[in-house]
């Protein structure tokens, strides 16, 4: 097995986290960003079981990618993300039983998370494990940071608090539409606009733009009324 | 046949990490659920605190005999959910009477009771249970001393949509419960989730989008508190502590 250089490395972990984002530019995962960026806390919890889940996940499919039949991949995939899953549900049961209260179902879905399933069948299944678990962790610092903005977004300006820690004035009024999930649509669109304006690379071009002059003003008949 | 070893492999291993993973960390959740119970017990009577243990040293554990409705003692590790599915502790319940849904009701009850040096009752809790929408509601509610206004309610299991059903955990909700009254004048159950706001002492704010899940609570409330509940022994609960 060839080392990997350090270049390569630093691309693998550091590209997903603003140039590759998974949910900023690729627009994935973006159903546990809206749910569980209430509380930083209880993001963070999620944040590192995502993470860990995606890079064990990664480096065992990377694995077997050679013996794994093209017509079952998928079922392949699954069976490893679940267990992983399953693994980091029972746990957080155990040792953080709060937190998982508050995450419920969405420790769950971390199975059907498009980044987890997205780097196993893009990534993993092409590329060596060491390869691969740096690639998962990478994209799994992406998910984090963008959680973890909004998550201090949301909590600060939605309740006044920092880990639970008051920071705000006793005046500032808590803004209770940033405690509901569309507002991180908001924050994430934001954030998406932030980065863009800076890496015009990352702009889409418009697939489908309006051509000019499409727009013809009606003309009413005026015979008809007469007639 | 040969491509399909590996994967086989997979699975296997990975089925024995899962169960090896969940059975030894099994002791460890059910410490938690059963810490949680204590918290919700306590938050049901309106004490939230750190010390549980402490807190839970305070109270009189009792159970209650639902055929004669007396007080006995029985080993105190006994636990009346799972009573209520062993078909030696419990009895069928007659269909006229299941208002709540319940199928079994166990023989013997729990009762949690605050008492003071004089032996009188401060405060009790009475685990409720009962149908709603998707399925079983756990929970329990809270009386005064004057075994007749409430002092709260919690669930701390149920599978009530979130944001409608799901509102039975919302406080804004819950302290509607706070000095509602359970019996009449009668001494029947008189309290009931109504539709929209309430106006008396035996109504609770309807939950918009949940009349299921709140006609489930007013039901659980009727058939817990009512004869075939702890309706009887709470009416003489002050003598019978007496005798304990």
């Amino acid at each position: 097995m060839k080392a990997i250089p350090a270049k390569e490395t630093k691309k693998l972990l550091f590209t997903p986290i603003i140039e590759n984002n998974p949910i900023a530019l690729q627009i994935l995962g973006i159903c546990s960003a809206l749910a569980v960026t209430i509380k930083m806390d209880v993001t963070l919890i999620m944040c590192i079981a995502l993470t860990s889940v995606i890079t064990l996940s990664n480096f065992f499919i990377s694995l077997m990618r050679h013996y794994i039949p093209d017509s079952i991949r998928i079922i392949v995939q699954m069976t490893v993300i679940s267990s992983l899953v399953i693994i980091v549900d029972e746990l957080l049961k155990a040792y953080a039983y709060e937190a998982s209260k508050e995450l419920s179902v969405f420790v769950g879905l971390i199975i059907t998370n498009c980044i987890v399933m997205g780097r196993a069948e893009a990534y993993a299944m092409k590329n060596p494990p060491i390869k691969s678990m740096l690639d998962g962790f990478g994209n799994g610092l992406g998910y984090s940071f963008v959680l973890l903005v909004v998550a201090t977004v949301r909590e600060i300006f939605g309740n006044g608090t920092f880990f639970g820690v008051q920071v705000m004035p006793d005046s500032y009024q808590v803004n209770n539409f940033l405690l509901l999930p569309p507002s991180s649509f908001i924050i994430i669109g934001i954030m998406i606009w932030v980065i863009r304006s800076f890496s015009k690379s990352q702009v889409e071009e418009d697939e489908n733009p309006l051509k000019a002059h499409t727009f013809k003003p009606l003309r009413v008949k005026k015979e008809v009324q007469s007639g | 046949m040969n491509k399909l070893i590996i994967p086989l492999i997979a699975c296997i291993a990975c089925a024995i990490v899962v169960s090896v993973t969940a059975v030894s960390v099994r002791s460890e959740q059910n410490l938690n659920i059963e810490n949680e119970k204590k918290v919700k017990i306590l938050a049901a009577a309106g004490i939230q605190t750190d010390k549980i243990d402490e807190e839970f040293s305070r109270i009189k554990t009792v159970f209650v005999d639902f055929e004669t409705n007396k007080l006995v003692t029985t080993e105190p590790a006994y636990d009346h959910i799972k009573a209520a599915s062993n078909p030696n502790l419990s009895s069928v319940i007659p269909k006229a009477d299941d208002i709540a849904v319940l199928k079994r009701r166990e023989n013997i009850g729990t009762i949690y009771v605050w008492v003071d040096e004089k032996n009188t009752i401060e405060k009790l809790v009475l685990p409720i249970r009962g149908y709603g929408l998707w399925g079983t509601l756990y929970g329990y509610l809270s009386l005064d001393s004057d075994l007749n206004t409430v002092r709260g309610i919690e669930y701390y299991d149920h599978k009530e949509t979130p944001g409608l059903g799901g509102e039975v955990d919302n406080p804004n909700w819950k302290s509607d419960w706070y000095g509602k009254k359970i019996y009449n004048d009668d001494g029947s159950v008189a309290l009931y989730v109504t539709k929209g706001a309430s106006s008396t002492d035996y109504e609770i704010d309807g939950i918009s989008g949940a009349t299921l899940t709140t006609n489930g609570v007013s039901n659980m409330i009727k058939y817990w508190l009512g004869d075939n509940g702890y309706g009887p022994i709470i009416k003489n609960l002050n003598e019978e502590i007496e005798k304990i």
